[in-house]
């Protein structure tokens, strides 16, 4: 359980993170959506109890990151976006270091289990400086997740390693969701649409929209959205026959084609349809465009 | 203290792994050995050896040891970012720079301990003043105490371990040289004042002539949570940023 009331961090004059609040109930991924420098960082960093808030209350589990900052951090399990690790060590040390730090007293079950799951089992007694940048990863997430924590914090886990341990971390991450609050963050929108329930997207330290994704798309994408690709007379031509339809709204050009949109929910296949029989033209593709975070996005970040 | 002792077995183990710790091992065990050698020499006809004579080196010795041993601790978790996992570990900042000290200290008194091997070979061909020895290496093993927790400090402010080293050694240059500046005041006060602010104030007139003194203790064993108080507070400080 995650509640953060009102939280702003100031660095000097400048505020990282302007007054957001959110929540996030067990067996939920939240994802932290907005481009570098957003704020996700140091909301994570204050829900950690890495840095104290500037103003506000952030609560983990019910405890104040300010007056309970131990037991927060007992409860919290961390990977910050530069996957630290201590080059020095074997693989299973560092994972009983990290164990034993956050209080488990006979950690070996727990970091077996973690190294089973992460597949490094058979490389728990090299040292990590061997470990390439994708396991390094992978032990980042063991070493958040060794000592069972209610609340997992990830800082961007998916950048940097090949798409196939992209995949990998993001299953991971779905599945965590069973017994953990999951906070995520990631500027990749289609990754925080694969993986989380609920999307919060921030922009200069402003949560600017959150919901999930669905929900996202309805309010800021309504309507349909269809790609089609005649031919058979001129574009412009088509173009016109196009924006004759009564329930298109709007006709743009893309690629060797166009998208119409309507802000009803109307199905324009059978209008398309329509005109292609009665001007003789031909269908070379048709299809209906999803709406992406990245269209949310970039149409909430430029409206501001 | 759990936390305490947890860190300190870790670094602890980065000490015995890392080729740097045996170099200076290695180095330390060398440069007493030559001295220890040429004494036996000089005393065999001129005088008796010097009871002193291991610690009294190392407490110049230590001016530049303390320093190479220390500058990892702290500069190397802030360059990697381990720091950050550290600081949200249930573990207090005070913990962590103990824990730290700890290991260091450890490590030297393992390297001051394989230099007990000249004293054994002494006891073994003369008959060396073994209380005045037992008091050189009290002090000694104080005043390293304290030479590296000015060394740990330095580590905690950079993330660059050579100018860690590099500006521990100056402060300890300072701290033990720092009563020459008492020779050219005139006022014989200041001098005396002076000289028992430093580190050799504290050594020479005491420890290494067998005199076991309840302020030179406070005084290395002061300087040692100074030292250790303010690197918490760095790393508190880091927190803010």
């Amino acid at each position: 359980m995650i509640e953060v009331k009102n939280l702003v961090k100031r660095y000097g004059t400048f505020s990282a993170v302007n007054n957001i609040s959110f929540e996030a109930a067990p067996g939920e991924i939240v994802g932290l959506l907005g481009p570098n420098g957003a704020g996700k960082t140091t909301t994570m960093r204050i829900l950690t109890g890495f840095m104290p808030p500037s103003e506000g209350s952030v609560k983990v589990e019910g405890f104040d990151v300010l007056e309970n900052s131990m037991e927060v951090r007992r409860r919290v399990g961390y990977m910050p976006e530069r996957v630290p690790v201590y080059l020095d060590m074997t693989v299973h040390g560092y994972l009983t270091f990290w164990a034993k730090l956050r209080g488990m007293k006979q950690p070996n079950t727990q970091v077996n289990q973690m190294l089973e799951r992460f597949s490094l089992g058979d490389r728990r007694n090299k040292l990590v400086r061997s470990l390439s940048k994708g396991l390094r990863q992978r032990l980042g997430l063991a070493q958040a997740l060794v000592h069972n924590p209610p609340v997992v914090i990830l800082d961007e886990p998916t950048i940097g390693i090949d798409p196939q341990q992209v995949i990998e971390v993001r299953e991971t991450v779905r599945a965590l969701r069973e017994n953990h609050t999951v906070l995520f963050s990631s500027h990749i929108l289609s990754e925080v649409e694969q993986v989380c329930d609920r999307v919060i997207i921030i922009h200069k330290g402003k949560i600017m929209a959150s919901g999930t994704p669905q929900q996202l798309a309805k309010k800021y994408k309504p309507g349909v959205h269809l790609y089609v690709s005649l031919s058979g007379r001129s574009q412009s031509e088509i173009r016109a026959l196009l924006e004759s339809l009564p329930k298109v709204d709007n006709v743009r050009e893309q690629a060797a084609g166009f998208v119409l949109s309507s802000r009803t929910d109307a199905d324009l296949r059978a209008d398309v349809s329509s005109i292609i029989a009665k001007h003789q033209l031909t269908l070379l593709e048709m299809r209906l465009v999803e709406v992406t975070l990245e269209d949310i996005f970039l149409n909430i970040v430029d409206k501001r | 203290m759990r936390a305490i002792r947890l860190i300190m077995q870790r670094e602890l183990a980065q000490y015995f792994s890392s080729p740097l710790a045996y170099l200076i091992a290695g180095a330390f065990l060398l440069l007493t050995g030559v001295t220890f050698y040429s004494d036996l020499n000089f005393s065999l006809g001129v005088r008796p050896v010097e009871p002193a004579l291991i610690p009294n080196l190392l407490a110049q010795v230590m001016i530049v040891f303390a320093p190479l041993l220390t500058m990892r601790l702290l500069s190397e978790e802030n360059r990697e970012g381990t720091m950050e996992l550290l600081l949200t570990a249930p573990v207090s900042d005070g913990n962590i720079v103990f824990g730290k000290f700890l290991s260091a200290w450890a490590y030297y008194t393992f390297i001051l301990l394989l230099t007990l091997l000249y004293q054994f070979i002494l006891v073994n061909i003369a008959l060396p003043d073994i209380s005045h020895t037992i008091a050189a290496y009290l002090g000694i093993w104080m005043y390293g105490g304290a030479a590296l927790a000015v060394g740990l400090l330095f580590s905690a402010t950079t993330e660059n371990q050579i100018l860690a080293a590099f500006m521990a050694t100056i402060a300890l240059l300072l701290l033990y040289y720092g009563d020459s500046l008492g020779r050219v005041v005139a006022s014989a006060d200041l001098a005396y004042i002076l000289f028992n602010l430093t580190l050799q104030g504290h050594y020479a007139a005491s420890f290494a002539i067998g005199a076991v003194r309840a302020e030179d203790i406070v005084y290395y064993a002061g300087l040692i949570v100074v030292a250790l108080f303010i690197a918490i507070r760095v790393i508190e400080s880091k927190r803010w940023r």
